[in-house]
């Protein structure tokens, strides 16, 4: 009798929601492999970031520049959010239908803060292509961008060392996916992005 | 193999209430279990010592039937006994408590230097009655085990006898981190009182000490006091349970003594900085239930699922949600003041939004969703099954000096 209720409490106890990894729209336009882990239809999927973590989740802030209504039976809104390296290519669908009525109401341009999951796509070029399935997007002000930059700057700078240091499993793969990157361009990235912010 | 020592015992058992056994036949019974059907020695005498009780109709383990040296087991150290097994063991009674049913003739704890176990004499096993503060050799008792729990059965194969010894027994406090389903001790501070949700309830709250903290209750019993808030008790030979998988410390059956000193509790306190990536369904204003006690969340319908419908329902604020600091993902509860502090919106503004607005309730949590989704804070609360309960919660605001340090880091050797 005690056995179910204590194995219940375990299972709840061990669940563990995937983190959102802070990272600039210039890094994530890089990403190339992406990867499941475990064999089940539901594990969870993962976008290998070239400074060597891998992300099922992204938290990230910007200026939403662009929105577009596309599909006529099946309904869903594009969007472009830039920070200061770049552009991240935000969806959200009918599957995410309060994430799209989100973003419908929101006027551009206006900062948002997005929690979304990354997804690799090639498109019949041949060209590579990371959106991010939109979970929430809300409208938030500058200090939230400017805070946003800082925190993104900070975790760049410590995958970069964790990078240099490291022998993670990630790390390992992100060496042998990307192998003519080198992590120090993510580095300069973030100091471009830092001194973008007026003090 | 000689069977002779068994059919002994037994025999000067049954001589004790008036009734002499041929030895021969004893030990002929004996044989046959154990010669022609394997049975263990132990559980041969054991047999035997109950066919032969059954046979005169007399229950065993009576007063006066204690002798020789038990059932051929030997005696165990408490803390090593199995669900399952027939032990012996020897220690002092430390606690009594009240038998929960007729058929109890006395239960309570007993202990020796490696720990306690909660044991139950049967009515009909005419154990002795066992004092508290007594030594007791307890002979062919059955360990059993409810809700994960051992404890010690003793019916009538067992034997019980006092022991002449008086040796203190100073039970060693485990850190709270440490206890499992049992008898525990702990030495502690109260560093809770959480007001009383049963009418048989005389105390409930928190205790803490350098590893943790557990919840405790006392239950309204003759001769039972209330523990102090802020100060420091051992308590010897409580009874652990486990709920849900959560631990609390049942005092009832502690002996608990008051000292001076005081104890730096690990209450889980925890701060986190990041985002708020999440609010989840349930949050905003939600409706309470009024039943004395009760507070449970109501359903839209205003169902309580322990008092059905209750119209009368008392409106409360709070957010339930995920905090993210880039590495981990932490569950944060919000209670009122924190969410009116966090989100600028008063349970008066949300209970007018809530009556007043077309979407209701709905309103209140999408303003408060669009108000603090996205943003960073820093949360401060206690940690408790891995969510945070949040009492402080302010929104991050830029650190010019942080922003310095980061450009000087990521300018440097680049």
């Amino acid at each position: 009798m005690s056995m179910p209720a204590r194995d219940m409490g375990r299972k709840e106890g061990s669940f563990e929601r995937e983190p959102a990894r802070r990272v600039f729209a210039g890094e994530l336009r890089e990403c190339r492999y992406q990867f499941k882990d475990g064999e089940d239809e539901k594990s969870p999927t993962y976008v290998l970031l070239p400074s060597g973590e891998r992300s099922n989740r992204i938290f990230l802030v910007g200026t939403l520049t662009e929105k577009q209504r596309q599909g006529e039976q099946n309904i869903f809104y594009r969007g472009r959010v830039v920070d200061p390296t770049g552009t991240f290519f935000v969806m959200a669908g009918s599957y995410q239908p309060e994430a799209m009525q989100q973003l419908a109401k929101i006027e551009t341009p206006a900062f948002v803060a997005v929690i979304g999951k990354p997804n690799l796509y090639q498109k019949p070029d041949g060209a590579y292509l990371v959106t991010v399935r939109v979970e929430s997007i809300t409208v938030v002000d500058r200090e939230t961008r400017d805070l946003w930059v800082l925190d993104a700057a900070a975790r760049t700078l410590d995958r970069v060392d964790a990078m240099a240091a490291g022998t993670s499993p990630d790390v390992i793969k992100a060496k042998e996916q990307y192998p003519t990157i080198d992590p120090s361009v993510f580095k300069k990235m973030a100091y471009e992005a830092l001194a973008q912010i007026k003090i | 193999m000689d069977f002779s020592e068994a059919a002994d015992r037994i025999s000067r058992k049954f001589s004790k209430s008036g009734h002499e056994i041929d030895q021969k036949k004893i030990e002929g019974k004996l044989r046959r279990l154990i010669d022609e059907f394997g049975v263990q020695p132990a559980e041969a005498e054991r047999s035997v010592t109950n066919e032969l009780a059954k046979e005169f109709n007399i229950p065993m383990g009576g007063p006066g039937s204690s002798g020789g040296k038990g059932s051929g087991t030997e005696s165990k150290k408490i803390a090593e006994v199995l669900p399952e097994e027939w032990v012996t063991i020897e220690g002092k009674v430390v606690a009594l408590s009240a038998p929960a049913s007729p058929s109890i003739a006395q239960s309570g704890i007993i202990a020796d230097d490696s720990g306690g176990i909660r044991f139950v004499a049967w009515a009909k096993s005419n154990a002795p009655k066992m004092a508290e503060g007594s030594w007791y050799r307890i002979e062919s008792a059955v360990v059993d085990e409810f809700k994960g729990v051992a404890n010690i059965k003793i019916h009538s194969g067992t034997t019980v006898t006092e022991l002449g010894t008086d040796g203190a027994l100073i039970p060693t406090a485990a850190p709270i981190k440490d206890l499992h389903p049992g008898i525990g001790s702990v030495r502690a501070k109260v560093v809770q009182e959480w007001d009383a949700t049963h009418e048989r309830m005389l105390q409930s709250g928190l205790l803490g000490d350098e590893t943790g903290t557990i919840k405790f209750v006392i239950w309204k019993e003759p001769g039972k006091e209330q523990l102090v808030p802020g100060s420091v008790y051992n308590i010897f030979y409580a009874q652990v349970d486990e709920f849900n998988g959560r631990l609390s410390l049942n005092l009832n059956s502690a002996t608990i003594m008051q000292e001076d000193g005081d104890i730096a509790v690990n209450g889980g306190e925890a701060t986190v900085r990041g985002s708020i990536v999440h609010i989840a369904p349930g949050s905003g204003i939600i409706k309470r239930c009024p039943v004395e006690g009760c507070n449970r969340a109501l359903s839209r319908q205003n169902y309580c699922p322990v008092h059905e419908i209750q119209p009368k329902f008392i409106y409360d604020l709070r957010i339930k949600g995920w905090l993210d600091d880039g590495e981990k993902t932490h569950s944060i509860l919000l209670q009122r003041d924190v969410v009116e502090n966090l989100t600028g919106i008063s349970l008066a503004d949300a209970q007018e939004i809530a009556e007043n607005n077309p979407l209701g309730m709905d309103e209140v949590f999408l303003r408060m969703r669009d108000a603090i989704l996205g943003r960073y804070v820093t949360c401060s609360g206690r940690e408790i099954d891995n969510r945070l309960l949040v009492n402080k919660c302010e929104r991050l605001v830029f650190d010019s000096s942080e922003h310095t340090s980061l450009l000087n880091r990521a300018g440097g050797a680049s």
